[in-house]
């Protein structure tokens, strides 16, 4: 099925995933975290890829952690996107381990930095969906 | 990682490439990835000067979205193959073929095999307006459905960009070395008759031009093209009696870094570092014996990072590296001396091995051969920015 490329993709949740967007739209930032090895991991999966334990349950995190790198879309991959160019798409290393891929908001595209102490605040797509984002904490 | 490398050994020079070839590059209207390769392979057969009767094994890469795509190569060359299969490891899969074609003739499974990719990629993406702006080599069903199109993640330029900000921001690598790159594999474009492009490219070009998804612009990234590739390997001791100069495989070495391409530093230390290893310790060679690289460069970037890797220069020193004309004709390591996949055409790492061949044969005008060039090095790189091979390729 095509999606409509004049509208932003709404994220289509796996089954194993599905938490996570759950709490998200409740603005809470929750990552599976292992009862064996109590460690987190993302994204999420029905076992732990540090020891294998298939017990889990999804915890909230902090919420913080630092840009350990980023990129600037300057070419409209998506129609969508058009007036958003150029925008900022970061990989985020949560204090708690694991990294994400998002947005940085709240800050100008060419001040971003690597390293740079951030924060999640969530962006509601619908009625449905809240997308975690981050900005300079 | 490999611990023992003496099986490994055993296999350095016992086989050759005895042929090699590509299918017309480019802008190729109306071919399929089949056509191109079974393009290729036929030419590298007639540069063999062997026949489809010739060979039992065929080993190839599909184009992702083809079942059992050997099958139908070799059903196009009419011949039942002893050995064949269809790899899937993105770009590294081309060099591993090469490998498995080493391993199957060594012991006995089979006696000539032929190894190929090739891939309308120009035509999937520019031949209309619908496939311009979809912009995909890949079929929908095959792209992300979460965690990355919802912030306007796409492609393979963002993914690669990452590690080039990280590499920035830990060495100190500027734009200005990423275009040294850009502009030496142009040089070598122009003397190739066979390349894309053909205008020449200054360091103000390379500024200039438009960006992407920064810090890549678009001459940081590699062509878009309809391209097949195709080597033919046989025992050494064969490959005496046919038309070519025969070239050793004398080494080949894997990594994936399968944990990821965001995991630990992958995106700054590549799996060339343990893949390099692997090849040079079976080859008995190290960095200091290669007169030729050929390396895997969808973008500028990581050329540089596969340098350190391969140990040309030190972590974090490729930017000073490349920066000094390292990699021109007449420089201290002529790297993608055909143009490479950002200049010549992009056929995900198979033409890197055919130009090692070739520079190895020393048949090139004295303007495009590497002089007295004995042995030749080539990566291959892909599979969601992690896995990696090496080749090692020597003069007879």
């Amino acid at each position: 099925m095509m999606s409509d490329t004049n509208r932003k993709p709404k994220p289509r949740p796996a089954p194993e995933s599905l938490p996570y967007w759950q709490t998200a739209r409740e603005h809470r930032l929750a990552l599976p975290k292992c009862e064996a090895c109590q460690q987190f991991w993302f994204p999420p999966s029905r076992t732990c890829p540090h020891c294998l334990s298939t017990r889990f349950s999804f915890e909230t995190v902090s919420g913080k952690g630092k840009i350990y790198s980023f990129v600037t879309f300057h070419r409209v991959y998506r129609p969508a996107f058009e007036h958003d160019v150029p925008y900022v798409v970061a990989l985020v290393e949560l204090d708690e381990g694991p990294r994400l891929l998002t947005n940085i908001l709240g800050v100008a595209y060419d001040q971003v930095t690597c390293d740079m102490r951030v924060e999640v605040v969530f962006d509601d797509f619908d009625s449905e969906i809240s997308i975690p984002k981050f900005r300079p904490a | 990682m490999i611990q023992d490398l003496s099986p490994a050994r055993e296999l350095r020079d016992t086989c050759a490439i005895v042929g090699t070839a590509t299918s017309r590059l480019g802008k190729v209207p109306g071919v399929s990835s089949l056509d191109l390769i079974v393009e290729a392979i036929s030419n590298a057969l007639d540069d063999a000067g062997l026949k489809p009767g010739d060979v039992d094994g065929v080993l190839c890469r599909g184009p992702d979205e083809s079942y059992s795509h050997h099958q139908l190569v070799a059903e196009r060359l009419g011949i039942n193959a002893s050995f064949s299969t269809t790899l899937t490891n993105g770009g590294a899969s081309q060099i591993m073929s090469v490998a498995l074609a080493v391993m199957a003739i060594r012991f006995g499974l089979a006696r000539t095999i032929v190894c190929g990719f090739g891939r309308d990629t120009w035509s999937r993406t520019h031949s209309s307006e619908e496939a311009r702006v979809r912009n995909e080599t890949r079929p929908e069903s095959m792209l992300a459905r979460e965690f990355g199109p919802e912030y306007g993640y796409f492609g393979a330029t963002a993914a690669h960009a990452l590690g080039a900000t990280r590499h920035m921001h830990l060495y100190g690598t500027t734009r200005d070395q990423f275009g040294e790159i850009a502009v030496a594999f142009r040089q070598h474009a122009l003397r190739n008759p066979d390349a894309s492009m053909k205008k020449p490219l200054t360091i103000d070009d390379y500024h200039n031009g438009r960006l992407i998804v920064a810090p890549f612009g678009i001459y940081d990234c590699s062509l878009r093209s309809d391209a097949a590739g195709a080597v033919i390997v046989t025992s050494a001791e064969r490959a005496k009696d046919l038309k070519q100069p025969p070239v050793l495989i004398k080494g080949f070495g894997f990594h994936n870094n399968t944990r990821g391409w965001f995991a630990d530093d992958n995106m700054v230390v590549t799996a060339a570092k343990q893949a390099g290893a692997a090849a040079y310790a079976m080859a008995g060679l190290g960095p200091q014996d290669v007169d030729t690289a050929q390396i895997y460069d969808c973008f500028t970037y990581m050329v540089l990072t596969q340098l350190e890797d391969y140990g040309f220069c030190k972590k974090g020193e490729g930017g000073a590296f490349v920066g000094s004309g390292a990699l021109r004709l007449e420089g201290q390591l002529p790297c993608n001396t055909s143009g490479g996949q950002l200049s010549e055409a992009h056929c995900e790492g198979m033409l890197q091995i055919v130009e090692g061949v070739r520079q190895l044969r020393h048949t090139y005008p004295d303007h495009r051969q590497v002089k007295d060039a004995e042995i030749a090095l080539v990566s291959g790189h892909g599979g969601n920015q992690v896995c990696h091979s090496t080749l090692i390729l020597g003069r007879a």
